[in-house]
């Protein structure tokens, strides 16, 4: 019954909408590494973040033995990390939770399946990312079951190019 | 396609200094020189040789130091072979993969004093931890170093002795120095740490044991001991498509246990909630830990990353 979401509703979330933006840019070259910061990452239409582990081409993370086209790039929600220190206690920087872009007022759950802007590129949402004991382990934080459903979001890219942090993210319905 | 999943931290041996006493110092790092996993003051890695040897070594170098590990390694002509692969075999260049780093000194906020017991080759840890202290200023220290005669990583250390931080210990012409007196009383600010052979800890953890357990730490070169559940028996997997039988230990997983026993699993959350190591169950009383398969479900399958076993035998699809 709950499929799809009713037409009316998708239209009024459209119009309604949101508009996001990206406060965080991370990437590393192989699985543990920890990840870098930058002010601007090259997306790469089909492949991925040049640089990052994931990138097609490079198989140089932690899951590359299992490929998967919406590993593309990740994101994650800036207000998670709000709520893991408000509700778990836990303090978890940006660069920890190892995805690629942290977005604040981008609703991720809601944008699987979904195209969406993300400064100059457009990106098409696979899955939601579920926790892992991986990066528990190279944290060393007990983060997976707070992070159970809000672990952030899976992405194949669909048009290139810069993303910059500051840049915004919307809708593409 | 990378057929199995990556395991280790890749580092390039980038120097190797001979540092006297049979000692090498070998300097590793990441190949594109991007900053390494962190680690505390003195914690230990793993080190996968070339001849498939593990083997554990104290990293050197301070936390601040991020861009590299640098371990000494003594060479043990009678050891195991890690030492002497180390020594003879391993050149500039040559890839070597390490494990996530272990151990070493919890930030303690409270702590104004240490007082640190090594014997010989067990100084490096407090190398490291010393390098830290001094860079980071605030609390005092000193490292007891007993040795038969020689100092080793003398160059290393002079700077630490001419400043006091290091008292050296020579048993060849005073004997085995009196491990109490060396670290006085116990003292809420203060932390004793010791790194040796093991009968050298052994005294220590005697001289000790009336501390706070907060305040006494031992480097030894193992994994922590995993929290078992008191609970938890031993039992065995019944793999019905070809016949083995693999036994898993108390407290381990079916997950890890497979794996010991050389079956591939796909895995991904290895916390129950991402369904990548589904297995058909056949017969037996599994203990579902999972968060997503249904009774209905429950009823065929289980998650080999979580599950356990209520019976002695559990038979899976496999």
């Amino acid at each position: 019954m709950l499929d799809t979401v009713s037409a009316g509703s998708a239209q009024n979330a459209a119009q309604l909408g949101w508009t996001g933006v990206v406060r965080f840019l991370h990437f590393t070259p192989r699985a543990f590494l920890p990840m870098r910061a930058a002010e601007q990452i090259n997306l790469v239409a089909g492949r991925g973040i040049e640089g990052d582990r994931y990138m097609i081409g490079n198989e140089e993370g932690f899951y590359s033995h299992k490929p998967e086209e919406g590993r593309q790039v990740t994101l994650f929600e800036l207000e998670t990390l709000v709520a893991l220190k408000r509700d778990a206690g836990i303090e978890l920087r940006p660069e920890e939770h190892r995805r690629n872009v942290t977005v604040e007022g981008v609703p991720l759950n809601h944008l699987v399946g979904r195209r969406f802007w993300l400064g100059e590129t457009l990106l098409e949402a696979t899955r939601l990312s579920v926790p892992c004991r991986h990066v528990e382990e190279i944290t060393g934080k007990a983060i997976f079951d707070p992070l159970i459903n809000r672990s952030g979001l899976n992405c194949k890219i669909l048009q290139g190019g810069v993303v910059k942090v500051g840049d915004i993210v919307r809708n593409a319905a | 396609m990378k057929a199995r999943p990556i395991t280790t931290v890749r580092t390039v041996v980038a120097d190797v200094e001979e540092a006297g006493d049979r000692i090498k110092l070998f300097t590793l790092v990441d190949p594109d020189r991007w900053e390494l996993p962190p680690f505390r003051p003195g914690a230990h890695i793993d080190l996968h040789l070339p001849n498939g040897l593990v083997r554990t070594y104290s990293l050197c170098n301070e936390p601040a130091d991020n861009t590299r590990y640098v371990i000494a390694v003594k060479r043990e002509a009678e050891g195991r072979g890690g030492s002497r692969a180390l020594h003879d075999d391993v050149r500039l260049g040559d890839v070597i993969g390490v494990s996530l780093p272990r151990g070493g000194l919890e930030a303690g906020a409270d702590i104004g004093r240490h007082v640190f017991v090594a014997g010989g080759i067990g100084v490096t840890p407090f190398l490291s931890m010393a390098r830290h202290l001094l860079r980071t200023g605030g609390v005092d220290f000193v490292l007891h170093l007993i040795v038969r005669d020689e100092v080793p990583l003398a160059a290393h250390l002079a700077p630490l002795i001419d400043a006091g931080r290091v008292v050296v210990h020579r048993t060849s012409r005073g004997g085995r120095p009196d491990l109490a007196s060396l670290l006085g009383e116990a003292g809420a600010r203060t932390l004793v740490a010791c790194c040796g052979p093991e009968s050298m800890i052994a005294d220590f953890e005697r001289v000790t044991a009336s501390w706070p357990a907060g305040n006494v730490h031992v480097e030894r070169f193992v994994a922590p001991p995993p929290i078992i559940d008191p609970n938890a028996k031993p039992f065995t997997l019944s793999l019905a498509r070809t016949g083995t039988e693999i036994q898993v230990r108390a407290g381990q997983t079916m997950l890890a246990a497979l794996q010991e026993g050389g079956v591939d699993i796909a895995t991904s959350c290895c916390g129950g909630i991402c369904g990548a190591c589904k297995v058909g169950w056949i017969e037996g009383k599994p203990v579902h830990r999972d968060r997503i398969l249904s009774p209905y479900e429950r009823e065929r399958y289980l998650m080999v990353c979580v599950a356990g076993s209520d019976a002695d035998r559990l038979v899976l699809d496999l």
